[in-house]
């Protein structure tokens, strides 16, 4: 049936909510196949229709809108599988910053990376325009801040953090924290730190 | 407490006066945090209020410099802390708003600019924008374009609209007349006036234009 793989492209979209399963070329080289080969027929069919209208009054016409609404439908999902996919990547760029983890990186295409960098630095210029001096930071308060200090606990080892004060930290696996919170924003959302209530 | 804050601000403030809007501070981050609502609630993307942002940034760089100055063991700094962070908090969740709708809505943003004459996005703005279309329109070219004569430019003539008859809760600050209320189905449009302080919830792009001036605002 036509469509099919691209209906499955969507399912696995739809499984893994918020994180980027593999970019999946197998099931997009299948539905490529599939596409130009309806492309194909089309043309041809096209063709004999346009002979034969002169002769034998042959039209293939329903059986071309067929096809041509199944090509439209691929390639609708092939669009959508690919923007959700950019959709999650930008989330992941607001979160952990301009550099990705390589376990994310394993998963996207060449062409998402390219968007990847392109986004980033688009996202880094704009960030360095707004203010008079330095540029706003937009990645931090990402929520209304409720208290100046927050109680954190080390996740990994991490060794010594340097406050805003001077004052040094040891942040070893497990050991807690009364710390403000500017500090430990950035850590916490790298994972680093993990914030206690 | 915010006493204290426009002590400290009433100090520092005198660069506001060469500017055409003349506010107390107060009133300054009044009217940032109306429009950080503003904006979250609208539908579609409103004009920019880069004077009101530079404004409160830089007060936001004046009050940092004054807590710099207090000893460091005075409890009142750590307030003083708490209302920059949350002042910068407002500013910065107001751009971030802005981002997010030019980012979904960016075909449809990019043309209704250009055929406005006062541009709804500012310089940086519009650059991202531009920068984010010509980035989008390459990964999705790179998708579609595998074999030749495909149907693929379709997805630029169809943009996503924000819809603009979503419903809104709004307050008047000033006695309105004449706001149209589109039934749609029909043809008996109502006009409706609506007096100061009064709250309703109201389809938005009856009040679209109102909301850009001022006279309504969004909760």
């Amino acid at each position: 049936m036509f469509g099919e793989k691209a209906y499955l492209l969507i399912k696995e979209l739809d499984r893994n909510r918020d994180s980027l399963p593999p970019y999946n070329t197998e099931l997009l080289s299948e539905i490529h196949n599939e596409v130009k080969q309806l492309v194909t027929e089309n043309q041809e069919d096209a063709n004999v229709s346009e002979q034969s209208r002169l002769v034998e009054n042959v039209s293939y016409v329903p059986t071309l809108k067929i096809r041509h609404a199944a090509i439209k439908r691929n390639i609708r999902c092939i669009l959508a599988y690919h923007y959700n996919r950019l959709k999650c990547l930008k989330t992941i760029r607001w979160q952990f910053g301009s550099i990705l983890p390589p376990e994310v990186k394993a998963n996207l295409s060449q062409a998402e990376i390219d968007f990847f960098s392109k986004y980033s630095s688009s996202l880094m210029q704009y960030m360095r325009g707004i203010g008079d001096d330095g540029g706003v930071n937009l990645a931090v308060n990402l929520k209304p801040p409720k208290s100046l200090y927050i109680e954190v606990r080390c996740v990994v080892d991490y060794g010594q953090l340097e406050l805003s004060d001077g004052s040094a930290l040891l942040l070893k696996k497990n050991s807690r924290h009364h710390l403000p919170r500017t500090e430990c924003e950035e850590l916490i959302r790298q994972g680093v730190l993990e914030h206690v209530v | 407490m915010d006493e204290d804050t426009d002590d400290i601000l009433n100090n520092i403030i005198d660069d506001d006066d060469d500017a055409n809007i003349q506010m107390t501070p107060a009133e300054l981050i009044q009217k940032m945090e109306e429009i950080w609502i503003n904006e979250k609630f609208a539908p579609e993307l409103l004009p920019h209020e880069q004077e009101i942002v530079d404004l409160v940034l830089s007060q936001i760089s004046a009050m940092e410099d004054n807590v710099e100055t207090l000893p460091s063991a005075d409890f009142k700094k750590g307030f003083y802390q708490l209302e920059i962070d949350r002042i910068r908090f407002v500013v910065t969740s107001y751009l971030r708003q802005r981002l997010e709708k030019i980012e979904t809505y960016v075909l449809h943003v990019l043309k209704e600019d250009e055929e406005r004459e006062e541009a709804y996005l500012s310089e940086a703005e519009q650059q991202f924008a531009l920068k984010y279309k010509e980035a989008l329109e390459e990964h999705f070219d790179n998708a579609t374009m595998f074999y030749p004569g495909l149907p693929f430019e379709d997805w630029k003539s169809n943009f996503v609209r924000p819809n603009m008859n979503s419903f809104v809760f709004l307050k008047a600050k000033s006695n309105v007349e004449g706001v149209v209320v589109d039934r749609g189905q029909g043809d008996d449009n109502e006009i409706v006036d609506i007096k100061a302080g009064s709250q309703m919830l109201i389809s938005y792009k009856g009040v679209s234009d109102l909301i850009k001036k001022g006279d309504l605002r969004l909760i």
